[in-house]
């Protein structure tokens, strides 16, 4: 209706003021109804018509204005429900797409706040990954640096629940192919430390298994026979706990520990 | 009833009902989702060995009148705009049904290819919308009418790889978070176009076994809750990777049986909602694929009847558990 009835006999004035009316209109919806795709569509489609102005010298004055007011929006839906994927895809959209947005570094603050409120928002985890790869990429962070300040970040959150499964795949992350021998020796043995104190923690023992075999598998001339033997040991005792423990996944730690029994 | 079984008389007639009700509400308030609907009640259908009991020949009359001559798609219903959602219903319900010589294979390949953006990824009708899901519904339809040589895989590829996780998993567009569902809509994808090797599927493969809780059902996110739904998209996607191991089955089953409406058939997202027909399909397609005694085997990676998948010599090299006897 907007675009042929209504548009073409507005002035650029007329059809800011509609779709500012939208959206504010559409926002009360989406409190209402915070999973609908068309109501966020709609969003989109509202700023992606916005039109130039209000002048000439300051072509990208509503649009700001505009989106500014989006991202905002968007913080609210997250405070509701810190998980809303729509809320999440329609702000990275929003980051992607505004004229002046705020630094990159902002972001990866923004998900620090999430993180700290509530180390359990695997969304904003995923969010940090994003933002961390560009921000590596464009050279603002310093990649190893940086992994080391999310080293400690993690550590505080595994402390506070070491059963938070989101913590712990992001840990998986941070490590990745595990390349850096210091690296996996010192996360071992912290985690070690943990699960001393914590001697049922299945993601404990789930993520020692995986750097232990990390290190037998890319490092074994590095660390020599002997702790090969001590960490291959280490690794089956851990797979029968966890085949113990977490009998749902007790195929995976069969095939797991067959495969490292097999390369023996 | 005791829903310690899979109440298949009462489910088959369940589906029948649906479309009896034309004055419901409900009926009117899920037109946009017609042809999905009847999709997914065939499909139940199908893996409950009640193939027939929808009328053929009206379901097919029904799909025809969905057809947008102009536009080369399908909508969701009669004088519905078309979009490649329905689009790809369509096509499943007229080769569940023998029927493709009612499509337009030129015209509504056109449809489908003409809904690739630059990036790769579909837009799922001419308003632009896009999500893996519309990419999946593409390569699945144009695989479907053996149509797939004209898809420009590299750039399709090329998205599914840019929506890929540090946990493995895919979203629903670049940069979004992994979810179960979006999973199997870019694995399945993967499948089809023997392309499984842009996955990480050690990662991939423990991110979706943690999926499941200690109630036996699947989330389909970390720390969310069960719904009946998520067991399927875990276990086609497992299934693909050949891992359905790595879950445990005797602990989902009694899961989803409790999920039944033991008086008026449906299954529902969880024990003590309403039934619908997508959790209906959904939880009948995964007890399938976990070999529950007495259903038919479901293709994962099309989402219908695996015999007719191979005799269309499209079966890829999942595996699902072996059928049960009791």
């Amino acid at each position: 209706m907007f675009t042929t009835s209504l548009f073409p006999q507005s002035s650029p004035s007329k059809v800011n003021e509609y779709l500012s009316d939208d959206l504010s209109l559409t926002f009360g919806l989406l409190r209402e109804h915070p999973k609908v795709y068309w109501i966020w569509n709609h969003r989109r489609w509202c700023l992606e018509n916005i039109p130039d102005g209000p002048s000439e010298e300051d072509i990208d004055g509503w649009r700001n204005a505009t989106w500014k007011k989006e991202l905002f929006v968007v913080e609210k839906m997250l405070e509701a429900d810190a998980r809303n994927f729509h809320a999440w895809n329609y702000r990275r959209y929003i980051l992607a797409t505004m004229t002046s947005p705020p630094p990159p570094k902002s972001e990866l603050a923004y998900t620090t706040r999430k993180i700290e409120s509530n180390f359990s928002n695997f969304s904003a985890w995923h969010q940090r990954s994003k933002v961390l790869l560009t921000l590596w990429e464009s050279g603002e962070l310093d990649r190893a640096k940086s992994i080391e300040e999310d080293f400690e970040l993690v550590r505080n959150a595994m402390y506070t629940d070491p059963d938070d499964q989101s913590v712990w795949i992001y840990h998986a992350w941070l490590i990745g192919e595990g390349n850096d021998v210091p690296r996996l020796q010192f996360e071992i043995t912290s985690i070690q430390e943990l699960l001393d104190e914590q001697p049922d923690s299945k993601w404990c023992m789930e993520s020692l298994v995986r750097y232990k075999r990390l290190l037998v598998t890319k490092h074994a001339a590095t660390v020599g026979n002997e702790a090969v033997r001590s960490l291959v040991d280490g690794c089956l005792e851990l797979l029968e706990k966890l085949r113990a423990i977490d009998p749902p996944r007790r195929r995976r730690y069969e095939e797991i520990a067959e495969g490292i029994k097999s390369s023996r | 009833m005791s829903a310690s079984q899979l109440l298949i008389p009462l489910h088959v007639q369940y589906i029948k009902s649906l479309g009896e009700n034309k004055d419901d509400l409900v009926y009117h308030l899920t037109a946009h989702l017609r042809m999905n609907a009847v999709y997914w009640g065939l499909t139940a259908l199908c893996a409950m060995g009640h193939k027939d009991a929808l009328d053929r020949d009206e379901m097919i009359e029904y799909v025809m009148s969905c057809w947008d001559e102009e536009a080369g798609g399908f909508g969701a219903h009669p004088d519905h705009d078309p979009h490649l959602l329905p689009t790809l219903s369509a096509i499943q319900i007229l080769t569940i049904h023998d029927s493709q010589d009612k499509l337009n294979i030129p015209k509504v390949t056109k449809f489908i290819l003409s809904l690739q953006q630059p990036s790769g990824v579909f837009a799922g009708d001419q308003w632009g919308e896009i999500d893996t899901r519309f990419l999946y519904s593409a390569v699945n339809a144009l695989s479907l009418i053996g149509q797939l040589h004209l898809l420009d895989v590299e750039k399709t590829v090329g998205y599914i790889k840019k929506c890929k996780n540090f946990d493995g998993g895919f979203g629903a567009v670049a940069g979004a978070e992994s979810h179960a569902a979006q999973v199997w809509v870019c694995t399945a994808a993967l499948a089809i176009l023997d392309r499984l090797d842009v996955i990480d599927q050690d990662t991939l493969a423990w991110w979706l076994a943690e999926r499941q809780l200690p109630n036996g059902g699947f989330n389909g996110r970390p720390q969310k809750l069960e719904d009946v739904c998520y067991s399927y998209w875990v276990l086609s996607s497992l299934s693909i990777l050949r891992k359905l191991s790595w879950i445990d089955s005797e602990k989902l089953i009694p899961f989803v049986l409790s999920a039944q409406d033991t008086e008026n058939g449906g299954i529902a997202d969880r024990p003590g909602d309403l039934a619908d027909v997508f959790h209906t399909v959904f939880g009948i397609v995964g007890l399938s694929l976990l070999g529950y005694p007495g259903l038919v085997d479901i293709d994962p990676v099309y989402c219908m009847p695996a015999d007719l998948v191979a005799s269309k010599g499209l079966r890829k090299d999942w595996e699902a558990l072996p059928r049960r006897n009791s």
